[in-house]
């Protein structure tokens, strides 16, 4: 027993589990103040003997905005960096208890400059070779030794060759100032290569490698001639040149300045090899990598932070938003800056606000003390928690031009919020209520000798003023993405439409909409493509029209809005399968009003998507209430594809093995090059009276089978014979057609998952 | 005089333009002797068969374990050329697998595609 525990408790400090770093709450700092507490970040679960790599980091601070540590007990700077001194990133090694002790003394000095003051603390075991880059998050590996120094082509290959931490390398992209900064620092050697090369186009350069690759960064040789705007270039004078017409790839540090020259293959240089595809720090997806970060703010700053949660399936980072804001009774951009959502689906929009305030047509009451008891207070109402308050109309009329309007109320020290109008009488009172669990504390008040206890009332000595109360415009958000059009196509399934036949199959024409196959009114609304706020045999028909591609939903459009729902979180949660058809169910990609606080600085909204069509809910978000709706199981079926050229016709043969699954429905996406092929027919071999499909979309190929009757199911005769014609003579076929996306789905409509073999 | 024409031809074909031809690409690698390539659409692919038969060349996406795309062909014994298109695949890095026709593995290399 003493050896399993041994054993249990070696193998648990082996896996090393439990590793953070937690943040502390967000907080506004003095403007101009140097030394403030920043203390809150803590690092645990670490070995205590480990050597750890931390980065603290300010992303993006307002100018004059820095950071120190003020304990600094057993660290080591990383390569680059000192530890003393006011800094935005400063990487450092030594061990938990250490890096602890001096996270617990970190400090901020703020300058005039408002605005978000991002703290980003990461840790990891050291890694010895590697640099870290606490801006973006990316790793980096510098080979600069006699026998790592290659060709650019080599370095490119190389680099794509390695992995760290889970994540494959690339040729090092320098697509900043402080990316290149970094750089320099980092790498002890001159003439590094780096990812940019114009062997397509002389003069045509491009990023060559990571998640930039194919960006075009200048159109033509010079240093600054083509710089195409918004894209880091640092040539050195006269460079880059294309000198002997083979001078195809990009150095940095040239000859040991901070520039760029242009040099052909045949050198032998260092290189760097980078990690990491994201731009926050926040996103990394290292293994055994911990992050997190908290946003503070320099100065009193309204922030607006968003989070959109999509379903499971769905890349946040493939969505823009932008903020909009009333304005004549339509709402507009407030910038024409658009900003990509973060792994998480989070974005800060604080820049973007409009701030400017606007007349809310309502009137706040403030009193001050008179000689005239001009109020009135009445006993409080226990039943109804709230008090009637009486300001004689004299102090309102002339004054006041709708004294409905009159929507919040100080009163002394005795309330200082929120009150509903009741009644006016220009001759009598004018009337309000004061909602409150808490009766007032009129003894204890500082001006108790200005009121005055009556029969079942309390008057006061007060003079009434007026004045229109100001809010924040009302806001509203837009989410954006690129070819929606084949994101959507990945969305509706096989799967989403027999669950949706299975549903309404089960209902009846007459049946209530309890629910046999579904498990929450989001699926329901999913489900009434038509929007109509019923489901039933209409909505099911569209969607095998769209699977058969006889009438796509949203026609191929490329708006979001045709496509996508979106509530606010609270709202989304609310949804059951009683109340779903009470809720509007249109596609839009915005979502307004959005009413900023004006009693708070920190505004955060969560927003939930869901999809038209996402029957089983593989790409919309999940409620809170309904943590998962297990619609896909890991159960495989095997499919085989071969292609082969037969009477010049190119014939890709798809043939099913189902297993032990009773399989209703399958999809297959065979993607062909119409440049080369030109689409025929399918073939198709099947039992079970299923609808088959087969259906061309221009350069890919919608194929497969789906049983609507109910009873049936497709076995190892199904077969997909689909026939192209080649455009031109050809014998080699070899990825001219290639599937990508699949499906299918069993009797009981649960997904599975197709293994190509 | 023959000695002025022999001279005058000697001139004359010795201020001729040099036609500079270009360089022959080396002679292509066998794509299975080599542990990954880089390959662009329409690129021609070498590779040795042992026997006259039916082969496939498939391509698997490396992450999803998934076959993508598979030929099957008639292959010689000894060279065969053959072409790789990419344009429509949207994986970028695969296995490529050449198999015999009871589909024992003759060759297998990482392929880029992008």
């Amino acid at each position: 027993m003493r050896f399993i525990l041994v054993t249990l408790f070696l193998l648990i400090s082996f896996l090393g589990f439990g590793q953070t770093v937690s943040a502390p709450d967000p907080k506004s700092f003095l403007q101009s103040t140097n030394g403030q507490d920043a203390s809150g970040f803590v690092l645990n679960g670490f070995g205590a003997t480990e050597t750890l790599l931390a980065s603290i980091s300010l992303v993006n601070p307002p100018t004059g905005t820095t950071f120190y540590l003020d304990r600094l007990d057993g660290l080591t700077p990383a390569s680059g960096f000192t530890l003393p001194g006011n800094k935005t990133r400063l990487v450092v090694t030594g061990t938990m208890a250490n890096i602890n002790i001096a996270l617990a003394n970190l400090k901020i000095n703020t300058g005039a400059i408002k605005g978000n003051v991002q703290i980003s603390v990461a840790a990891t075991v050291n890694p010895v070779g590697f640099f870290y880059n606490g801006v973006n998050g990316h790793f980096y590996r510098p080979l600069t030794a006699t026998a790592d120094r290659t060709t650019y082509t080599n370095a490119r290959s190389r680099s794509l060759a390695t992995t760290f931490k889970g994540q494959q390398g690339y040729l090092v992209t320098i697509t900043s100032t402080s990316e290149e900064e970094f750089i320099r620092v980092n790498v002890p050697a001159t003439n590094v290569w780096f990812a940019a090369t114009d062997e397509v186009i002389d003069g045509r350069w491009v990023i060559d490698a990571g998640p930039e690759k194919g960006t075009v960064m200048k159109t033509s040789n010079g240093q600054t001639a083509g710089n195409i705007q918004g894209v880091y270039n640092n040539w050195c004078p006269g460079e880059p040149n294309g000198s002997n017409g083979s001078e195809n790839y990009a150095v940095a540090k040239w000859n040991g300045a901070a520039c760029w020259n242009d040099l052909s293959n045949n050198w032998n240089n260092p290189y760097v090899i980078e990690y990491g595809t994201w731009t926050n720090p926040d996103d990394a997806t290292f293994t055994e990598f911990y992050t997190n970060s908290v946003i503070h703010s320099n100065g009193d700053v309204l922030r607006a932070q968003f989070n959109f949660e999509f379903g499971q399936n769905i890349n946040e980072t493939q969505f823009t938003t932008r903020l909009l804001a009333q304005s004549n009774n339509q709402y507009l951009p407030t910038t024409n800056v658009t900003r990509t959502l973060n792994g998480l689906g989070r974005v800060d929009m604080t820049s973007d606000l409009d701030t400017v305030k606007v007349s809310s047509g309502n009137i706040r009451a403030t009193t001050t003390t008179g000689q005239v008891e001009w109020c009135v207070i009445y006993e409080y109402e226990a039943s109804n928690q709230r008090y009637r308050i009486g300001i004689d109309s004299r102090e309102v009329n002339g004054i006041v031009s709708n004294p409905s309007t009159i929507n919040n109320l100080q009163l002394f020290d005795l309330w200082n919020g929120p009150v509903t109008f009741n009644s006016y009488d220009s001759n009598g009172w004018t009337e309000v209520y004061v909602y409150t669990s808490t009766p007032f504390n009129f003894s204890g008040s500082s001006f108790a000798s200005f009121i005055r206890a009556g029969n079942g009332f309390y008057g006061l000595r007060a003079e009434f003023g007026f004045s229109s109360t100001q809010n924040y415009k009302q806001h509203g958000v837009e989410l954006n993405t690129t070819n929606v059009a084949t994101l959507y196509n990945n969305i509706v399934t096989v799967s989403d439409v027999f669950l949706a036949f299975k549903e309404v199959s089960n209902r009846g024409l007459l049946g209530n909409e309890n629910g046999l196959e579904f498990g929450s009114g989001v699926q329901f609304m999913n489900a009434d493509v038509d929007g109509n706020g019923i489901f039933n045999e209409a909505d099911t028909y569209q969607l095998i029209q769209h699977l058969t591609g006889s009438e796509i939903i949203g026609n191929g459009s490329n708006n979001l809005s045709d496509y996508m729902k979106i509530l606010p979180k609270s709202e989304y949660d609310a949804i059951t399968k009683l109340n779903w058809n009470t809720k509007p169910n249109s596609t839009t990609n915005t979502y307004f009003p959005i009413n900023l606080s004006t009693t708070s600085l920190l505004n955060t909204f969560t927003y939930d998507v869901f999809w038209k069509g996402d029957v089983n809910m593989s790409h919309s978000a999940l409620q809170a209430n309904n943590a998962r709706i297990d619609t896909k199981t890991s159960s495989e079926i095997n499919a085989y594809i071969i292609s082969e050229v037969i009477n010049n016709k190119v014939i890709v043969t798809i043939t099913l093995d189902p297993l032990q699954e009773a399989v209703a429905g399958t999809q297959f996406q065979l993607n062909y090059d119409n440049n080369k092929l030109k689409f025929e027919t399918v073939e198709f071999k099947t039992k079970g009276n299923p609808t088959n499909y087969g259906n061309n979309r221009g350069n890919f190929i919608n194929i497969g089978s789906l049983i609507t009757s109910g009873n049936g199911m497709l076995d190892n005769t199904t077969e997909y014979k689909i026939i192209f014609t080649p455009l031109n003579n050809t014998t080699d076929i070899l990825g001219l057609t290639s599937i990508s996306e699949t499906d299918a789905v069993n009797s009981n409509g649960v997904q599975l998952n197709i293994k190509i073999k | 005089m023959k000695k002025l024409i022999f001279l005058f031809i000697l001139i004359l074909t010795s201020c001729v333009t040099e036609v500079i031809e270009p360089t022959p690409p080396p002679t292509s690698q066998k794509i299975f002797d080599v542990k990954e390539s880089k390959v662009t659409n329409g690129q021609s692919i070498h590779f040795d068969l042992p026997l006259d038969g039916v082969y496939t060349l498939t391509l698997i996406d490396k992450e999803s374990g998934q076959v993508v795309s598979r030929e099957r062909f008639n292959g010689k014994k000894g060279e065969n050329i053959k072409k790789i298109y990419t344009n429509s695949i949207q994986s970028q890095y695969l296995y490529m697998l050449l198999e015999d026709v009871a589909r024992k593995e003759i060759g297998k290399t990482t392929i880029i595609t992008k």
